[in-house]
């Protein structure tokens, strides 16, 4: 079942900090998981040891990361039905149409550039929780149950 | 020998002769029997100086001694290799020097024996080729790094500094919160300084999808953007249309967005503001465009540091900017082989001219 949990998968100490305050202030109490390389998203996605899969309402998730990249994070969360549909907004600094046509071609439902100004930075993520935590239907719990 | 066969025989040597590549045609014993007009080319040999010869005369110094033990094993086997397949092979010319090659075997059974023919082709300017690629596309990825882990550090200079402003606002004072202020401002323009860079890099490199853009319609759109965003500027805007030409329309467009944003900002000081698109007569180029504004102007002694990256011909406090704008039209120009110049003078307005001529230039 959807939990409302955010899950962030980020490397950069700043960019985590600037954007857990960017929720606070736009009042969006979820919780967040930060997970800071693609293993350790790989490894909360998929505990493997009988454990229930979670399944986050967000997941913010960086291309660029240590150990398993985004993208490869996202493929694999593709790949499995049971993390087929979750909401994944690739937040990166690249711009690279190499890299937003992958992430599209791999199951991405947004692409956002993050900001390099603070305040532009601040609103692109308080966007992204209003939009996919309150304004976005997300997927009913109630499918044919798949784990 | 039959009339048929010394026809097929004729037929064989036309057809070595015809060859692109150096053909060369080694005995069981590994002498030269034949090779065409390439391969003395090639390896700067007279013919005769070749015929009899044991092929090794071909192949370099270091794998001489070896050279006989792979062509045994090649009669013992003789499947049709082809080239590229197996190792960096190189050759030997007359005078000593070698030359990086890709050579293809095949053998014929003549019935006295088999002859293998070999085809030699020089690789030399593919491997520079493979090399300038492989080097390009070094740099491309140096590029998008370096973008990448410059900008993360910005936003975080952006971002507490913003923290600072928003919440010890009151502890800072108002010359603290300049400060502030300052590098917020200052890490924003970095941003720009290093998207430009990563543009540069980008344009210089991609491939120009050539096609009919009309450059008018593409002008009244960014001027409608630009009064839209500034509803409150009264700005003349004159613009031809249509005005076709063969470019890539992305670039195209930056082109255009980079003079009017500059006409837009330059006459942001006038009541009367005039910005004007149009056409000029052109000798040398298949369209002659131009961006005119009754602005601010330049110094007509800098007019050739107007299109260096990073020049700036007025004070930040009275026009913003990074001075990479016209630096991109310049290039982009370039690369549709065009060429962009400019007029003006002190309060007197800035007219840019830019051409097309819709091929592509190197």
């Amino acid at each position: 079942m959807t939990d409302r949990t955010i899950l962030l998968v980020e490397d950069n100490p700043d960019d985590e900090a600037l954007t857990l305050r960017a929720f606070k202030k736009s009042d969006i109490r979820n919780e967040v998981v930060v997970l800071r390389d693609g293993a350790e998203a790989l490894a909360y996605l998929f505990p493997g040891n009988g454990d229930t899969v979670p399944r986050p309402a967000l997941i913010l998730l960086d291309l660029n990361l240590p150990k398993v990249g985004g993208l490869e994070v996202l493929r694999r969360m593709r790949a499995d039905e049971r993390t087929q549909m979750i909401p994944v907004v690739v937040l990166t600094s690249s711009k690279l149409d190499e890299d937003i046509l992958d992430s599209y071609r791999n199951g991405a439902n947004a692409y956002v550039r993050k900001p390099v100004n603070f305040s532009d930075f601040a609103e692109a993520v308080r966007t992204l929780g209003v939009f996919w935590l309150l304004l976005n239907e997300p997927v009913p719990d109630r499918q044919p149950e798949l784990d | 020998m039959t009339e048929l066969a010394s026809l097929a025989d004729g037929m064989f040597v036309a057809l070595l002769e015809a060859a692109p590549d150096a053909m060369v045609c080694i005995a069981a014993d590994g002498r030269i029997v034949l090779v065409n007009a390439q391969a003395e080319r090639l390896f700067g040999y007279q013919r005769a100086e070749l015929i009899g010869q044991p092929v090794e005369i071909l192949v370099p110094d270091a794998a001489r001694a070896v050279h006989p033990g792979h062509r045994a094993a090649y009669a013992a086997d003789p499947r049709h290799r082809p080239m590229g397949a197996g190792l960096p092979l190189a050759g030997r010319r007359r005078d000593a020097s070698t030359f990086p090659a890709e050579i293809s075997l095949s053998a014929i059974d003549t019935g006295e024996g088999i002859l293998v023919t070999a085809a030699i082709r020089d690789v030399t300017a593919q491997l520079r080729v493979r090399g300038l690629e492989r080097s390009s596309q070094s740099l491309e990825s140096f590029i998008y790094s370096v973008s990448h882990d410059l900008r993360a550090p910005l936003r975080a200079l952006s971002g507490y500094s913003g923290i600072l402003l928003e919440e010890y606002g009151g502890v800072l004072g108002e010359e603290g919160r300049g400060y502030a202020e300052r590098i917020v401002a200052v890490s924003a323009q970095m941003g720009q300084l290093i998207d430009y860079l990563l543009q540069l890099s980008r344009v210089s490199r991609a491939e120009l999808r050539l096609q009919p853009v009309d450059l008018g319609a593409e002008a009244a759109r960014i001027a409608e953007d630009l009064q839209r965003q500034e509803p409150r500027r009264r700005v003349c805007f004159t613009i031809e249309k249509p005005v076709q030409a063969l470019a890539d329309r992305q670039l195209i467009h930056t082109v255009l967005q980079n003079l009017l944003d500059n006409a837009w900002k330059f006459t942001s000081g006038r009541d009367d503001a005039a910005i004007e698109f149009g056409t000029a007569p052109s000798e040398d180029a298949a369209v002659c465009c131009y961006v005119r504004d009754n602005g601010a102007g330049f110094d007509s002694a800098y007019a050739g540091k107007l299109f260096q990256p990073f020049q700036r011909l007025h004070a930040a406090r009275d026009f913003p900017g990074t001075g990479t704008g016209l630096a991109s039209v310049r290039q982009i120009v370039e690369r549709h082989g065009g060429r962009v110049w400019a007029e003006g003078a002190v309060g007197a307005g800035a007219t840019f001219y830019f051409t097309l001529d819709g091929k592509e230039s190197a």
